[in-house]
């Protein structure tokens, strides 16, 4: 409604279209949304593509050193996108970057080879973003793979990888789309990428007129029509994965049928598969990382002081961070709430899948667009719909209303990622429960259920891991003295501050591998069947 | 009996050197004490003050508790989000009808905040100890921009020797530029040189130059400046004093500003909201960033003075040296609206 009213924050505005004639008359409109859908488009095939060949890689290919090359894919998920922004701001710059740099050193290279303020540029780090989202989509689907669909093919002659090509990722489509939709869809109101690497580079992106809309007009029914365009193109995104998923049993890959998951041996490109892998762990975090790490013990960041380390070490940035007033309360506030936002929101995403693929409740599908629409707006956007939703009843300025605010945020994964694995499940499981009498409830927690169990694993784990960093939705609902640890920890990505941000970022990244590989190894939590 | 004489004893030596040392912290000005004296008694009445900050966390935690030492029996607590987000909540709120927020410390939002009818007036009494003053909302601190630049980067000799050499086409690809049509230091740098230059045409002359540079802008200055210390770019325009002195003498960095090129300086305010649940506590921490005791809280903290002569490390006397005559942003317009005062003086060059 917010867009249909005039005039700025707290002007009187009557209802108008004012704000959509101003979007459809912006000459700047065009070629931003060009930027955009490329940058946007790039990102989520790259991310996603690779992403499902690692958990191909990782679920059915005999790849030596199997705890490794699980852990691997892991960790990234694990790096906030701002971090891996500015790492390779750090890495990539052409006069400043550590890579042009060392190439112009060591071989003479006088011009840069490496532009971090360019177009492919930002697809390469975003695309690294979207990875984990492809990774855990995909990874249940090709784990949960009945092998006589591949058998068949070897059979009637087919090789290995024509196999690869027109049997198993052709299944694992529905999954892909859901995958390739939302990262779409984020690197579309991504905003860190485009300030940090697209301005600087004179590529400016659609979702920019949104933030202008908030922070140069203070305008948010201007900013809410400049969202309408992001709709559109969301659910015009969701049109295409609903038509090309319309058969889902197509896509069935869990039937009535016993099987055994069967890992195919792919001979000697099981190195190469292994050094895929690593390549990715490499570029995915690894590097970043120890770019972070140095960053964040020099007193400040230049080719030459960069390359002095170890020799001028300084701790200070550590000092400073582990000094901070609210450091630990902080934390200690959104670990818990994210493990209960991640585990209500994914068991929510089920219901709505469930109720979308397999029941016959009237009108249904329109929850498909419904729940995935928050993804498209920005989310200073969304959180002003949020603070105005909850500001006139008692739950606002408490925990309950940052914790409504982070389960709109990121149902759309939970409802996604849910979507895309539903419907690889049969429904001729449903259906023999069905016909045995069962009711919906059984069908639901007794057959649904159990065979989502690795989907419900990779999307708890996101949406906790992403849900804990959360500052640009939560930050207009966390109540005045309420210590939340995004705060604490990103509010210096968010003030600029990249030593310190680095320090903060370490420190944050060195908790979460321990917790994940703690999880994996002491209380032997999988992310697999 | 005797225990009773003890006390009003024990009770008039506290308020004997707790007052001396009251005016001697607020520079013994007196209708400071006498002001902080009677906004105290309320406020001890109100018991508790929300700030709503752009501050860093660790600098509003520190003032605030600053001010709890100071001013025992009130609570404090305190928000913090970038200006967008501290409009967005205040004036949302404000239609609500809410009282969650006393005071608004910062600089860009409060004006917005103002026009949209949410800030009440209040006049510091120490108006006459300001480098800048509003008589409407007290201004606490000050956004102090400066022309920077890389040591390693540019030579003494190559300098710009002012703001306007920046358009100057031999810095091509060494300047680091704020975009100038959002609101944010340039813009502001503009609105300031436009009212002291009272010179449409030299205005001109300066946008056309900077838009002839050929160079992308950038939107975040924080990342800008990082990008110049890193030797990415060579110049800033503009840079924060405070970012610039604490890179140069905390961190070592190659990073300098240009002296002969005066500061420009954006206030940040103490804005009292409209609908206060604790009006007199707000103000009472107003008044107090004000005083030399709350100037230097401030100052540790690397934010800049906004009193007269407060010497720091952080002050244009001490950056700049004595007399420098700094660039005041005072636009109404541009403070209140930024996107019409940018539509009206700046698109037309930037765009056209």
């Amino acid at each position: 409604m917010r867009s249909f009213t005039t005039g700025r924050l707290g002007a009187a505005g009557g209802f108008a279209f004012d704000n959509y004639v101003r979007v459809l008359r912006d000459p700047q409109i065009l070629p931003m949304l060009q930027n955009s859908l490329i940058y946007a488009a790039g990102s989520a095939i790259l991310g996603t593509s690779i992403g499902a060949m690692l958990a191909w890689i990782v679920a059915r290919t005999n790849t030596p050193g199997k705890t490794l090359v699980e852990l691997m894919p892991l960790y990234p998920i694990l790096m906030p996108p701002v971090m891996k922004n500015i790492a390779w701001v750090l890495l990539l710059s052409p006069k400043s970057g550590i890579l042009n740099n060392m190439l112009q050193q060591s071989l003479g290279i006088d011009h840069p080879v490496f532009n971090a303020f360019s177009l492919p540029a930002m697809i390469w780090v975003f695309g690294l973003t979207c990875v984990p989202l492809g990774y855990l989509f995909l990874l249940p689907v090709f784990l949960s793979f009945d092998p006589s669909l591949e058998e068949s093919a070897y059979i009637a002659g087919s090789r290995p990888v024509r196999t690869l090509l027109q049997i198993t990722f052709p299944l694992a489509v529905p999954a892909f789309l859901s995958a390739f939709v939302l990262n779409f869809l984020r690197a579309l109101r991504s905003f860190e990428t485009p300030v940090l690497q697209g301005s600087p580079g004179g590529i400016n992106v659609f979702v920019s007129k949104v933030y202008d809309s908030m922070s140069v007009e203070y305008n948010p029914g201007l900013a809410t029509a400049y969202s309408g365009v992001l709709i559109i193109l969301s659910v015009l995104a969701l049109i295409a994965y609903v038509r090309s998923t319309r058969f889902s049993e197509r896509y069935a890959t869990i039937t009535g049928k016993g099987y055994r998951v069967k890992m195919i041996d792919i001979g000697g490109w099981k190195y190469v598969t292994f050094l895929a892998v690593f390549a990715y762990f490499l570029v995915g975090i690894a590097i970043p990382f120890i770019v972070l790490i140095v960053t964040s013990l020099i007193p400040y960041y230049d080719y030459d002081t960069f390359m002095k380390f170890p020799s001028n070490i300084n701790f200070s940035n550590y000092h400073r961070v582990l000094h901070h007033p609210s450091f630990v309360s902080g934390l200690y506030n959104s670990l818990a709430l994210s493990v209960v936002i991640a585990a209500v929101t994914v068991f929510a995403g089920i219901i709505m899948a469930f109720t979308i693929y397999r029941t016959k409740v009237y009108g249904s599908k329109v929850f498909e667009f419904i729940g995935t629409i928050p993804l498209a707006f920005p989310p200073l956007v969304l959180s002003l719909g949020l603070i105005i939703a909850v500001i006139g009843t008692p739950l606002y300025n408490t925990l309950w209303a940052l914790g409504l605010g982070l389960f709109v945020a990121y149902f759309p994964y939970a409802l996604r990622n849910a979507s895309g694995a539903i419907v690889n499940i049969h429904k001729e499981l449903d259906e023999a429960a069905w016909v045995h009498g069962a009711r919906w409830r059984h069908v639901f927690f007794k057959v649904t259920l159990p065979l989502l169990k690795p989907t419900v694993a990779g999307a708890l784990f996101y949406i906790f891991v992403e849900a804990i960093r959360n500052i640009d939705v939560a930050v207009l609902l966390v109540a005045p003295g309420m210590e939340y640890g995004p705060v604490t920890l990103f509010e210096y990505f968010r003030v600029g501050q990249w030593a310190e941000a680095a320090a903060g970022g370490v420190i944050y990244l060195i908790i979460l591998i321990l917790a994940v590989t703690l999880a994996k190894f002491v209380f032997k939590i999988k992310l697999s069947l | 009996m005797r225990k009773s004489i003890v006390l009003i004893l024990a009770l008039a030596l506290t308020l004997a050197f707790g007052g001396s040392a009251f005016a001697a912290a607020a520079g013994g000005d007196d209708t400071y004490n006498k002001a902080t004296a009677a906004l105290y008694e309320k406020a001890k009445q109100e018991g508790a003050v929300v700030a709503y900050t752009v501050w860093d966390v660790e600098h509003i935690v520190a003032i605030l508790d600053a001010f709890s030492k100071r001013f025992p029996g009130i609570k404090t607590s305190y928000w913090q989000g970038r200006n967008p987000e501290i409009v967005t909540r205040v004036v949302t709120e404000f239609q609500a009808g809410k009282d969650t927020v006393d005071v608004i410390l910062s600089d860009n939002a409060p004006p917005v905040i103002r026009a949209a009818g949410a800030i009440q007036p209040y006049e510091t009494v120490q108006k006459n100890f300001l480098v800048i003053h509003d008589p409407t909302m007290p201004i606490i601190s000050l956004q102090i921009q400066a022309l920077a630049y890389n040591t390693k980067k540019l030579k003494p000799a190559d300098l710009p020797k002012n703001w306007e050499d920046i358009a100057n086409p031999k810095y091509k690809g060494n300047v680091a530029l704020d975009d100038p049509m959002r609101a944010g230091p340039l813009s502001s740098q503009l609105a300031g040189l436009k009212e002291m230059w009272k010179d449409d045409a030299r205005f001109t002359r300066f946008v056309k130059g900077l838009k002839a540079l050929g160079v992308p802008v950038h939107k975040s200055t924080s990342a800008m400046f990082r990008l110049v210390v890193s030797g990415e770019y060579s110049i800033a325009e503009p840079a924060l004093l405070h970012d610039t002195m604490e890179e140069k003498h905390e961190k070592g960095s190659p990073i300098d500003i240009v002296k002969s090129a005066p500061p420009v300086v954006f206030p940040r305010y103490a804005g009292i909201y409209a609908k206060a649940a604790h009006p007199n506590a707000g103000k009472l921490l107003a008044e107090w960033l004000i005083s030399p005791e709350g100037q230097a809280t401030l100052d540790k903290v690397g934010r800049e003075a906004s009193r007269k002569g407060f010497e720091s490390k952080t002050s244009i006397e001490n950056a700049y040296g004595k007399g420098t005559k700094p660039i005041p942003v005072n636009d109404k317009g541009f403070m209140e609206d930024p996107k019409k005062w940018l539509d009206t003086n700046v698109k037309p060059l930037w765009e056209g």
